[in-house]
């Protein structure tokens, strides 16, 4: 079934690539998937936390970008209601992100509705991609998307692919490669186009593209060509900010992600952390305890075994430990051990979720016992729980 | 264990997608998460299209056979199977009605809900075909789907067949689209059956309907239940997760459509099994690291962190590291590291881990090439307990106090679903795009049958509780035993005094209730197992009527090389005992009792007995029970009564193939029976009623076709005039409905002896439901009982009551117990063979409960 996907979806992108019968160019990765890495790696590079994908199909670019930690706000606009319908549910979170959530807050939504029209709630954007998008429109509506797209949503960056026609003489059949499509631009046409574009709505245009052209034909370009806009202007905030106007798509589908951003996460995140390090102090502490008493027996010297996974975290000293020499250690007294929250917020990941000892304490309050004056943590040094 | 599994991995690894982490890529989340559900269910594969199509012909049939669905679609989920199994119509006697009549009315309510369907309605069944033909299954439903003469309908598709609400206008409908290619399809619908609302069919496209549901309210599927992560239980000190969630069923219960629910949690740890590896690591240290890490963690299922899926850990490769490359589907090779990174935007911390290796089987086609998946042990968390968890008290006291749950706090939940389901707009739009209107929740009327006597040996006496009678016992002498004359202790040097006192103790408490311990021959060893067994190779000799332990720890060891040589090796009774427990001050007393009564039944003696209104009955009980050491076998146990009085059984136990049919040693079992029988009471049963456990989903027409004619043939053997009359009764532990006790405002657990004969049977069965406990916190459940055959046309009232008698004959509890006495018995004697022996015991020891 994995497999049959693979075609499925190229199929259903139309890629070139796959004409029948007539596989002369095969790209590798297929080129469907390349435009969608070149997306990412654009969000690799400039970590835009909102990003609209328009014409979002299948959602597959939007499942690519819902990994990236940088997003915040990912959002699929397509004019085919019954795609967003059935494809909406493969964009909810995964059990994974539920016992591991992401630092930041993601909410992703599916509008139904036309790239043409606008709509308040694709405003203040930090991306737009359309991808393989313009040359399915008609003259007339293609008239129309710069002023939605640049004039009106006018994000900080926009991406725009599109098939490139001089490649399409190294193709035997001399028709689009897609039956919908009303044009496919050479690349002097869509240039033309893009800079005319880029000019009226100050934007700024770099060129580029995917599925290289084979050896001996360098000269047709790459098989998609995008343009790559970045607004001149830093929009004042105001202008983005203003969100009241009209709502003309449907949504389809949305979820909202679990983060370290949401109260109740980040309190589990940070108890079961807490839990953790406690426990790995105490066991090291348990581990000296039974050095003292029975002498001189060191822990096993170098291990002969292959290491199969790295050290365990006892006997090791990592740098942070050495930092850690300065802060107040663990202690026991009678059969309880105590670890200092000061100690606790050391270890980089709390101190990165917490900040702050009030924070942590904040956090801990009800769920994890601390000593009187509330400055350590409070478990017993031999539980039974272990196994 | 792990060597087996490794060794099975090993020799699949030339399989051509050696590393799952391809094939994820290719399909990052199956689509069928939305758009057809029906695949989980009723999955076929389309490589069998066109052997599909020409069966068809066009023709419309609008039966259901059970079978011929199955061979059409392929898996039809098994519980669905048994539903197209009637029995009912073969008694004549329950034919009109099977509601017994005893006992005082009781109103309870269920976690049933009514699903309300208009009269006329009907499932179109539609079987679709493409032109040109189309492998792929998502291209197949998405160019369906996509086509506007079906979006608006509410329906069902797998690839190949449809399942609509609504008739379509023609029987044959050809409809053409296109591929985003460009390339014309044309589809041809045609229709293949109609069903109504009471086919096995329909319940199956309920289920795929209720699925959707529950995934529109953000519950995610994990094995069949469904579970909601977003609200989940935490017990951080244990390191877990519990993610409340429900067993949902949607079934023809009497005249109505019940949608059923109940409650359920899944564990999940909150740790990588990286991590989870690190603990484990330290406390075991290197040296036996590999092999504690295979025996925890070979068998557990993990979920990944990427993706829905879960997968069980079959094995670990510890030769593989996330450096090293896999090949992808498409030929080129990357780094598991890489792989991450660019698939997921995740970075492995940890470069020396080793990989967990998964064995893929195919759903669709049980012959296709078991593949590997390898999965990185940094990217998995670990759900439900590793096997030493369980033995972890404080552990499983956590868990339990949290998914414990009173009878009103069930409700709520149960009731809670219920309201999201109709408060959810999604949800309701599905329901009502299939004409199904979900209704409210039911109540029915219950009958609590009257408690009974136990006999003791001097008297009749009333319990003061009916659910134990343990204090009722203390000073009453019991219906027989041997006196103990020629018996070893044997015991540490350690537990010296404590067995000194324990057996004066003994001596003490079995002179009242008619029980004569001498003194036994004290034998001291060395701790350690060894030592045990070579103690009793040397002193047992054949005057030895019973060998006792004074076990230094729950090393399993000890008991397994006890229990195999004594009851299989060298055949005598014999009873463990931990010395840790002789060790608890002020229980000396109730803990000799209870080991007094469990010698005397060892030895052959009998405790109690009940009125049994039939004279000349053998009551059996079956059940089966999976062998703990070796996967393919499985230990069928029979327990049968060899007195009318119901107190003494004869029993036999054999270990079998999984693929062998349990029937098959049945007949010899029987027969054995009947002979004992007829050796004690010089003559035949009367009558035989046959308690069936160990039942699993799908089993029921096996049962009917391949046991109950084994089991009448025997009889029929037995005797060539009148031979005895056989019933058959299915036990089963684990049932859908719950039954609750409305009591002013609040709601309670129903009382002891509870019947339910209606509302929530089935039409086709000639079943009951009967709550034969108490439970002082929590929630009981019901065990439900369904008679396949019956010659003795003994009235239901009859038939339940008797069924209520023998939940009391369990003699290793004074009390009641959830199923009848022969089904525990052996459930008792397959566990002893299954965990520990391994073996078949001696038949020298068929005449005494030498298993409890």
């Amino acid at each position: 079934m994995a497999e049959n996907n693979i075609e499925f979806t190229s199929v259903v992108d139309g890629d070139v690539e796959e004409v029948p019968n007539k596989k002369i160019i095969k790209f590798n990765p297929p080129l469907y998937k390349q435009r969608y890495q070149f997306v990412k790696k654009l969000v690799e590079q400039h970590q835009p936390k909102k990003v609209a994908d328009l014409g979002c199909g299948d959602v597959c670019l939007l499942m690519i970008l819902k990994y990236q930690k940088c997003i915040e706000e990912l959002v699929g606009v397509d004019i085919n209601e019954g795609r967003l319908k059935w494809n909406g549910s493969r964009l909810s979170p995964c059990m994974g992100d539920h016992l591991d959530p992401r630092e930041l807050d993601l909410v992703i939504t599916l509008y139904h509705g036309s790239v043409l029209e606008k709509d308040c709630r694709l405003l203040g954007f930090d991306l737009v991609a359309c991808i393989e998008l313009i040359e399915h429109f008609d003259s007339e509506d293609l008239a129309k998307f710069p002023e939605v797209v640049f004039g009106y949503m006018s994000p900080a960056m926009i991406v725009i692919s599109t098939p490139n026609s001089d490649f399409n003489s190294l193709f035997p059949s001399a028709v689009f490669r897609d039956s919908d499509h009303k044009f496919e631009w050479s690349r002097m046409q869509f240039q033309t186009w893009a800079l005319d574009v880029a000019n009226h709505y100050g934007y700024s245009v770099e060129f580029t593209g995917v599925g290289e052209p084979p050896a001996g034909a360098e000269d047709v370009g790459c098989c998609t060509q995008i343009g790559v806009f970045r607004k001149k202007a830093k929009a004042t905030e105001s202008a983005v900010l203003e969100h009241h106007g009209e709502h003309v798509y449907e949504v389809i589908y949305t979820t909202s992600y679990p983060s370290l951003q949401q109260m109740d996460y980040c309190r589990r995140v940070v108890t079961y952390l807490v839990y953790r390090e406690v426990n790995r102090m105490k066991q090291r502490c348990q581990v000296s305890l039974r050095q003292h008493e029975l002498e001189p027996e060191s822990a096993d010297p170098g291990n002969p075994t292959r290491k199969f996974i790295s050290d365990p975290p006892v006997p090791v000293l990592t740098e942070a430990d050495k930092a850690m020499e300065m802060i107040p250690q663990p202690f026991c007294i009678g059969d309880k051990f105590y670890v200092p929250l000061e100690r606790i917020i050391a270890y980089p990941r709390l101190g990165h979720i917490c900040g702050n000892v009030e924070k942590l304490r904040e956090f801990l309050f009800d769920v994890v016992e601390l000593n009187c004056d509330g400055s350590a943590v409070k478990v017993d040094l031999h539980d039974c729980g272990d196994y | 264990m792990s060597g087996r599994a490794r060794a099975r991995a090993r020799g699949m690894a030339l399989s051509p997608s050696a590393a799952e982490v391809g094939r994820i890529q290719a399909s990052p989340l199956p689509l069928s998460v939305a758009l057809s559900d029906s695949e989980a269910s009723s999955s076929s594969d389309h490589v069998g299209t066109s052997r599909i199509s020409q069966k068809f012909e066009g023709d419309l049939s609008s039966g259901d056979a059970g079978c011929t669905f199955k061979e059409r679609v392929g898996k039809i989920r098994r519980e669905m199977m048994d539903l197209s199994v009637c029995t009912r119509e073969k008694l004549a006697h329950v034919r009109d009605c099977k509601r017994g009549s005893s006992g005082i009315p009781v109103k309870l309510v269920t976690n049933l809900f009514n699903l309300d369907l208009p009269q006329d309605w009907q499932l179109y069944q539609y079987h679709v075909t493409y032109s040109p033909d189309i492998e792929s299954r998502r291209l197949r439903i998405a160019l369906l789907y996509s086509h506007t003469e079906l979006s608006n309908k509410a329906k069902a598709f797998d690839g190949v067949i449809l399942f609509l609400s609504q008739k379509l206008e023609e029987k044959v409908m050809e409809l053409s689209s296109e591929t985003r290619r460009g390339e014309a399809v044309k589809m041809t619908i045609t229709l293949t059956r109609e069903l109504p609302a009471s086919s096995p069919v329909c319940m199956q496209v309920f289920s795929i309907i209720f699925k959707r549901i529950l995934k529109k309210l953000s519950m995610y599927q994990i094995g069949r239940n469904f579970y909601k992560p977003s609200e989940p239980v935490e017990i951080p000190q244990h390191k877990l997760s519990l993610w409340p969630g429900f067993a949902i069923s949607v079934s023809h219960f009497e005249s109505r459509l019940l949608f059923g629910a109940d409650v359920s949690y899944k564990i999940l740890r909150n740790e990588t099994v990286l991590e989870f590896m690190m603990d484990l690591c330290h406390k075991t240290g290197m040296s036996c690291f590999t092999q504690a890490c295979e025996k925890q963690l070979i068998g557990l299922i993990v979920i990944t962190r990427y993706n829905n899926k879960t997968y069980r850990i079959d094995d670990i490769d510890w030769s593989v590291k996330p450096t090293h490359t896999f090949q992808k589907w498409d030929g080129t090779e990357i780094t598991y590291v890489d792989y991450y990174k660019q698939q997921y935007d995740i970075t492995l911390s940890d470069l020396n881990q080793p990989v967990l290796v998964s064995l893929l089987k195919s759903k669709r086609n049980a012959d296709a090439e078991v593949r590997m998946a390898h999965l990185i042990p940094e990217l998995c968390f670990l759900t439900g307990l590793p096997g030493q968890a369980t033995s972890d008290f404080q552990l499983m006291k956590a868990v339990a106090e949290e998914t414990r749950l009173s009878p009103l706090g069930r409700q709520q939940r149960v009731a809670r679903l219920a309201d999201d389901i109709q408060r959810n707009k999604d949800a309701r739009f599905e329901l009502e795009t299939w004409g199904l209107h979900f209704g409210c929740q039911m109540s029915l009327t219950g009958r609590v049958v009257p408690s009974e006597n136990i006999i003791i040996q001097d008297h009749i006496c009333q319990p003061v509780s009916a659910a134990d009678w343990s204090k009722d016992m203390r000073t009453c002498k019991i219906l027989s035993a041997q006196s103990l004359n020629k018996w070893l202790v044997i015991c540490s040097n350690r537990a010296e005094r404590v067995t000194e006192s324990f057996l004066n103790c003994l001596r003490r408490v079995g002179r009242p209730i008619g029980f004569n311990v001498n003194h036994p021959k004290i034998i001291k060893v060395q701790e350690n197992p060894a030592a045990f067994l070579h103690a009793i190779q040397k002193y047992v000799d054949p005057e030895v009527q019973l060998v006792m332990c004074i076990l230094p720890s729950n090393q399993k060891s000890y008991y397994d090389s006890i229990k195999k040589y004594l009851s299989s090796d060298c055949p005598v009774p014999s009873q463990c005992v931990l010395a840790q427990t002789l060790n608890k001050q002020g229980m000396l007393m109730s803990i000799a009792t209870k080991i007094a009564l469990q010698m005397t039944c060892k030895l052959g003696g009998e405790l109690w007995a009940l009125e049994i209104p039939l004279k000349s009955l053998m009551v059996v009980g079956i059940d089966v029970c999976k062998d703990a050491f070796n996967q393919g076998m499985v230990v069928v146990g029979f327990v049968a009564s060899i007195n009318p009085r119901i107190t003494r059984w004869f029993s036999r136990c054999m270990l079998q193939r999984t693929t062998a049919d349990v029937a098959d040693c049945l007949k010899v079992f029987m027969i054995g029976a009947l002979n004992r029988w007829y050796k004690h009471n010089h003559g035949l049963p009367g009558r035989i009623i046959v308690y069936r456990d160990g039942v699993g989903d799908g089993q029921l027409r096996t049962l009917i076709e391949y046991e109950v004619p084994q089991l009448l043939s025997s009889v029929k053997e037995a005797s060539s005039s009148t031979s005895p009359r056989l019933s058959v009764v299915v036990v089963r532990k684990k049932c859908m409905p719950r039954f609750l006790m409305e009591t002013g405002r609040t709601l309670q657990n129903p009382p002891l002896g509870t019947i339910v004969d209606s509302g929530a049977t089935r039409p086709e069965w000639y079943d009951f439901y009967l709550i034969s406990r108490v439970a002082c916190r929590g929630t009981l459940n019901p065990t439900y009982y369904n008679v396949i055959y019956d010659d003795n046309g003994l009235k239901p009232d009859h038939m339940q009551r008797l069924t209520f008698k023998l939940c009391h004959l369990y003699y290793n509890w004074p009390g009641l117990i959830s199923v009848p006495a022969p089904c525990q018995y052996a459930h008792k004697l397959t566990f002893l063979v299954a965990q520990s022996t391994h073996k078949e015991p001696s038949l020298e020891l068929a005449n005494s409960l030498f298993y409890l």
